[in-house]
């Protein structure tokens, strides 16, 4: 809610102060960075990696609908947003988009007729993007997708968010940095890495902290905000950069397993995530998963070593690790199985010892560590709370291709207990974060409830 | 994939609002400790007529003693576990290859050849039981003092009660019924509180000991618990 | 015929470990296929999921994860003078149900039968001379050796990720592994599982009678495990409820952690569930089969699938049951003629064991798995003297706790009270403080014992019920009198305060009611040549070239171990040879 009235508040203020101005003066369309020739070629398969890379499937589909058709219904605190058809239909779709009107969609968020696209689009990032990949993409969904008649829904929001000029207002700010891609240059690895996550991947839209006006803090690694943790919807898109990083103890190997699978030797993806490699990443090719890794250990000046294959095929027999110095007395009090151990580490006990054992440690590739979580520790508690009464999934993909499920626990465990169970794995294996409230277990049990 | 419960869908545009939970599943609070059950005078059978109520409290009493070290079959609620049994798809034999012809007379290895289904053994052999108890000594085995219901029901597990061959596994259903009630998770009805799994050191529904099998000829100490949550 | 669905390449008959083996493989090859699977669809997540599937009640007791008797079962009688009676409710053996089938409840136990045991007549034959086989055993060889297995054998551990030491690697006898095994081409992919208490006593009390004691191999995960699918399996926690369950954990090797989410990545692989093969239809030459005929449970009718290649993949006893309905796998065979090969050569398995007791030491018994402890094998049979010991067959031992479930599995000492008093002091004193070993033995094949339709039970169908006649035999009962002869000793070596046996003896009759194993076996078995059996050595039906049986039925008799090892290894045998010699140009390949 507060984050609700911050929004509203940022853009009435600058809505009301430069509304006469916005309405009245046309807008410009940014040039494009590069000319290509009129003859210019994608590569083969070029169009359909950037489609996969982008991301876009995920938002232009509906869950019944045909591919990249639209109407999916994107919850916002303004309202419902709904996403378009951008198939190549002429009447429904994009199909007489030309380029230069499909450039200006994606690089500043404007349609053909003048209007302005929410935000919910990324253009932020997309901003970013080559003007080859721009043509491949192009060249793509007009060629090779077949053109689907599928009307676009109005998306009404309620006043002010429904005075399109307002995005205007909140494009002059969010839209300070240049279009196209500056590669830092350190090695073509960490160059197509650091692409794939300042512009495709559009990492920073999670990942980076937004400012007071609800954009991104920065959109590349010259702000040091980037990739610094975001919060979205009450869950930690967690740190990617700088000490405290979750993915800090990670190799570039494990991180691209992640990408790829959804898994590795530490973690599990989750929620948001969780859709990215189900969707996007787990298409890409290896060796650009290994570039995001390697450009996102980069970040920090780690040194590190590229590995050649993503997620090898088996078999590989991996024993799970031993609990370490700061897990050493959380794990000796869940192995005595101690019946006067605190209500907490029996709960621990009686609900979850069994997949993620007395180490805190998990199993690699299957059952997450939850010391030093990211979801376990967060800022955020409701994250843990929602996987400790619902569960949790990850999705089967191309090099892993189980669907690892969790079970939910609402029917088993009461709010206190939760709760009691939550605020201990806070503190197990030196963990240090806060007591979790049973009202914010009542919370988050509501708010499934309500649907 | 579906969105799952409790997620934030990757839809939800600068969320911030708890609707970004979708959700499904059971939204009734569960507190894990279940309130007292009716006592055993009170409870409304499902199956068991009163006559066939009485006998059932009768006979797992002794099967099951409540004298001694450990719960009987009477404080574990066994008799309810039996009842609630013969009114599933168990006591009606729901699952069983139930066609005829039938052969009950054939040999005892060749399986269960009744027509009847456990629910109607119990009905049928009660009365034939309980007035073989009238004639032999003297009243219906739920009013005879615990000597002679001990007699009777031995007499029964020896064979020397004279059961038709469409009921002559009585004895042998009735007996395992009674410890199934006795250890089966509480949900069932029996095994009250868990008690008999307290009793003999089982952990109940635990099924996690990653670190117990190297720890030879040590006694594990943690109490169960049930499939609900409960803890003993 | 309600319905005619669209022709496709392969039509699987059942998904469990064959049919999924048969449908990934296959589907690599870009064939289009579809499986058919009587029961319903479960997955680890929410099927088999924790804390339900903790229940001993329903899961152990009343067997809910396995083939209902008023759905599909059979009669069965002792010899030909008797009449079949329904096997109405579950005892003896507890055929699966649903996707994954019999896979998804197994204890996990996987080895490998001996070499000799795939060449058995022979072994017998060079030995001892034809002489010692006694009148009415029909032992054979498989059509096909342990050294052509042995890739294969290979294959099925690394995608079934089983747990283990070698004892023979390419001949060189390994530390710790089974001295006795056939040679293994890789060490196995997992290491072996450390000890239970009462594992680690037998294993030494063993190694000080000169035995040779190992922990036996197991389809239960001792580490995060990846298979050649990408598929995996997480640890094992010891939980105890394996046999009869679904594993919670995703340790247990089943067609759920090794193959189905591989296979279903496939967009040419479909499968169907509540869809029951009634009869696999002909061609009018006799030749091939045209497809299957089903009973679709949802749409309350009979559908006809069409197919070029009919994988038949469900249990043993419902292969058999089906290819009598259908008239394939040759003519049914007559126990007082020899004529005839369908239903030949049923075969069962022959266990027992010894309980010890224990009163000050503690065992904690739920803490174990279907597969844990230790084994040996010098009681196997390339180690036993069939001419001095009277017998032709062995067992290996194993001790190690499986579970502690106290409905099913509480271990008294005999002569305690079966209820009262005595009975309720007997389940303090002794729960937790007694252990056992068991031996799991061979089982050979005899005319007395076979399969065909019975004459007067039908199913919910119409189809008559198969009919099983079978009885314990001599040969293999005095096989079990010499294990209770060398492992009462052992047993005793380790000084318990009590012990009892329970071995079967001579007269001993099939009693259909306890349970014994579910390694139902023969019936459609392998043979070089269509007189003597009903598929050839790539369990290609010798009469319709485009019918392949998977599973147990293939085997001439039943080996000393559990079957899946041998099962899994002949589909991979199975599969190859289509994928490498029949799709290219389809016919007998023998």
């Amino acid at each position: 809610m507060k984050t609700f009235l911050r929004i509203l508040a940022g853009l009435v203020l600058v809505g009301v102060i430069a509304l006469l101005a916005f309405i009245f003066v046309p807008v410009q369309r940014t040039e494009p960075t590069t000319e290509l020739a009129a003859d210019w070629q994608a590569a083969e398969g070029q169009g359909e990696l950037v489609l996969d890379a982008g991301d876009c499937v995920a938002c232009h589909t509906s869950d019944d609908g045909e591919s990249l058709a639209g109407g999916r219904a994107i919850a916002s605190p303004m309202g419902t947003i709904w996403s378009t058809n951008i198939t190549p239909d002429a009447e429904t779709g994009i199909g007489n988009w030309s380029f230069a009107d499909f450039r200006a969609a994606m690089i500043d968020g404007v349609t053909p007729n003048g209007t302005h696209l929410y935000p919910a689009m990324p253009y932020e990032n997309y901003r970013l993007m080559t003007e080859e990949d721009m043509r491949a993409l192009y060249d793509y969904l007009m060629t090779e997708v077949e053109p689907v008649s599928a009307a676009n829904k109005d998306t009404n929001l309620d006043f002010p968010f429904n005075q399109r000029w307002g995005i205007r207002a909140w494009n002059w700010l969010a839209l300070t940095h240049d279009a196209g891609f500056t590669p830092a240059g350190v090695s073509d690895a960490q160059d197509r890495g650091q692409y794939l996550v300042e512009s495709l991947g559009h990492c920073g839209a999670c990942h980076t902290p937004r400012n007071t006006f609800m954009a991104q803090d920065g959109v590349t690694a010259e702000s040091e905000s980037f990739l610094a943790g975001g919060v979205v919807g009450g869950w930690n898109a967690p740190a990617l950069r700088g000490d405290d990083a979750g993915i800090k103890g990670w190799t570039v190997s494990e991180l691209a397993d992640y990408l790829a699978t959804g898994r590795n030797a530490h973690s599990t993806a989750n929620g948001e995530m969780a859709l990215v490699v189900e969707h996007s990443l787990q298409k890409l090719p290896d060796s650009d998963n290994i570039a995001i890794a390697a450009y996102l250990k980069g970040m920090d000046g780690d040194a590190f070593d590229l590995p050649e294959e993503v997620a090898a095929a088996g078999p590989i027999a991996t024993p799970e690790a031993e609990a370490d110095d700061a897990g050493a007395a959380t794990a000796e009090l869940l192995v005595s199985a101690d019946p006067d151990m605190p209500l907490g580490a029996r709960l621990y006990s009686d609900n979850c010892l069994g997949c993620h054992f007395a180490s805190g440690k998990g199993a690699p590739g299957i059952f997450p560590e939850l010391q030093g979580n990211g979801l376990v520790v967060g800022s955020e508690v409701s994250p843990l709370i929602s996987v400790i009464l619902n569960g949790a999934e990850v999705p089967p993909t191309a090099k892993r291709p189980m669907t690892l499920r969790m079970q939910g626990y609402a029917d088993r465990l009461s709010d206190d207990e939760v709760a009691e169970l939550a605020t201990w794995l806070r503190g197990a294996w030196g963990n240090d974060a806060g007591a979790v409230a049973p009202e914010a277990v009542a919370e988050v049990r509501d708010s499934d409830s309500a649907h | 994939m579906t969105d799952l419960p409790g997620y934030p869908s990757r839809r939800n545009f600068l969320k911030g609002s708890a609707a970004g939970f979708a959700l499904t599943g059971i939204a009734a609070s569960a507190e894990a400790q279940t309130e007292a059950p009716v006592s055993l005078d009170e409870y409304q059978t499902e199956y068991l007529n009163e006559a066939e109520w009485a006998f059932i409290m009768a006979a797992t009493a002794r099967l099951i003693p409540s004298e001694g070290d450990g719960p009987g079959a009477i404080e574990t609620r066994v008799p309810v576990f039996i009842d609630r049994q013969l009114a599933s798809d168990y006591g009606t034999a729901d699952d069983w290859y139930m066609e005829g012809p039938h052969d009950a007379d054939a040999e005892p290895n060749r399986g269960w050849q009744t027509p009847l289904n456990p629910a109607e053994v119990y009905r049928q052999a009660i009365p034939v039981f309980d007035a073989w108890c009238q004639d032999t000594h003297g009243a219906g085995f739920a009013e005879l003092d615990e000597e002679r219901q001990d007699a009777a029901l031995t007499s029964l597990s020896n064979g020397d009660v004279a059961l038709a061959p469409e009921v002559r596994d009585f004895w042998s259903l009735l007996l395992s019924n009674t410890k199934e009630g006795y250890f089966a998770d509480p949900q069932y009805g029996g095994n009250a509180g868990m008690q008999s799994w307290v009793y003999i050191g089982f952990p109940g529904a635990r099924a996690a000991y990653r670190e117990w099998p190297e720890r030879h000829n040590i006694e594990y100490p943690l109490g169960p618990v049930s499939i609900s949550g409960e803890r003993a | 015929m309600a319905r005619t669905e669209p022709k496709k390449d392969v039509v699987i008959v059942g998904l469990g470990w064959t049919g999924s083996i048969a449908g990934i493989e296959l589907a690599q090859e870009g064939l289009d296929i579809v499986a058919l699977e009587r029961g319903h669809d479960q997955n680890t997540v929410p099927n088999f999921e924790y804390p339900q599937q903790i229940d001993e009640l329903k899961y152990g007791v009343r067997v809910k994860m396995m083939q209902k008797p008023s759905q599909q079962t059979l009669t069965v009688r002792r010899s030909g003078d008797e009449t079949a009676l329904p096997y109405r409710s579950l005892g003896s053996f507890l055929p699966g149900n649903g996707v994954g089938g019999a896979g998804t409840h197994w204890n996990g136990l996987n080895w490998r039968p001996m070499p000799e045991e795939l060449r058995l007549r022979s072994y017998v034959t060079e030995n001892w001379g034809e002489d010692i086989i006694p009148e009415g055993m029909t032992i054979g060889d498989y059509p096909v050796s342990y050294d052509e297995l042995e890739p294969f054998f290979t294959q099925f551990e690394k995608v079934a990720g089983i747990a283990g030491k070698a004892g023979n690697l390419n001949g060189e006898i390994q530390e710790g592994g089974n001295p006795f095994e056939g040679w293994r081409s890789e060490e196995f992919p997992m290491p072996a599982h450390k000890p239970t208490f009462d594992s680690a006593k037998f294993g030494e009390a063993a190694s000080a009678m000169g035995y040779h004691p190992f922990t036996a191999s197991a389809g239960i995960a001792s580490t995060s495990y990846t298979n050649p699918y990408g598929m995996q399996m997480g640890p094992c926690n010891f939980c105890g409820f394996c046999e009869r369950f679904g594993c919670y954990q995703y340790s247990k090797s089943s067609p759920q952690t090794a193959i189905l989410g591989a296979l279903k990545q496939y967009p040419n692989f479909e499968y169907r569930t509540n869809s029951e093969v009634l009869k696999i239809e002909t061609a009018p030459d006799g030749q091939t089969a045209t497809g299957v005929t089903y009973w679709d449970e949802e749409a309350q009718e009979e559908v006809f699938q069409p197919a070029d290649i009919v994988i038949l993949s469900s249990y043993q006893l419902n292969n058999v049951h089906l290819m009598l309905l259908s008239g394939i796998g040759g003519p049914v065979y007559d126990p007082v003629t020899g004529e005839g090969v369908l239903g030949k050569n049923y075969a069962y398995q022959m266990n027992g064991g010894v309980s010890m007791f224990f009163e000050d030491e503690q065992f904690n018994p739920f803490v174990g798995h279907g597969a844990n402890g230790i084994a040996l094998d010098d009681f196997a049979i390339n180690q036993n003297d069939f001419g001095a010991l009277g017998f032709i067959g062995g067992s290996y031992w194993r001790s190690g706790t499986f579970n502690g479930q106290p409905i099913r599995s509480m271990r008294l000492p005999s002569g305690t009270p079966a209820w009262g008093a005595g009975w309720k002091e007997g389940i303090k004193k002794w729960y937790g403080h007694s252990m056992s070993i068991g031996s799991h033995g061979s089982h050979m094949a005899y005319a007395n014992n076979h399969l065909d339709l019975d004459p007067t039970y039908t199913d919910r169908h119409g189809r008559p019920l198969m009919r099983m006649t079978f009885n314990w035999q001599d040969n293999d009962l005095r096989m079990n009198q010499y294990m209770k002869s060398k492992m009462e000793p052992l047993a005793a070596s380790m000084n318990p305060d009590l012990m009892q046996s329970g071995f079967k003896g001579p007269g001993a009759q099939y009693d259909v009611r306890p349970y014994q194993t579910t390694h139902n076996t023969g019936g459609h078995i392998m043979s070089t040549n269509a007189r003597e059996g009903s598929v050839n050595r790539y369990s290609q039906a010798w009469d319709k070239h485009n019918v392949f049986v998977m599973g147990a039925g293939n085997f001439v008799q039943n080996t000393q171990y559990n079957p899946t090892g041998l099962v899994g290894g002949l589909a991979y045998h199975t599969v190859n040879a289509i994928r490498t010699q029949y799709l290219s140009n389809p016919r007998p390949l023998v």
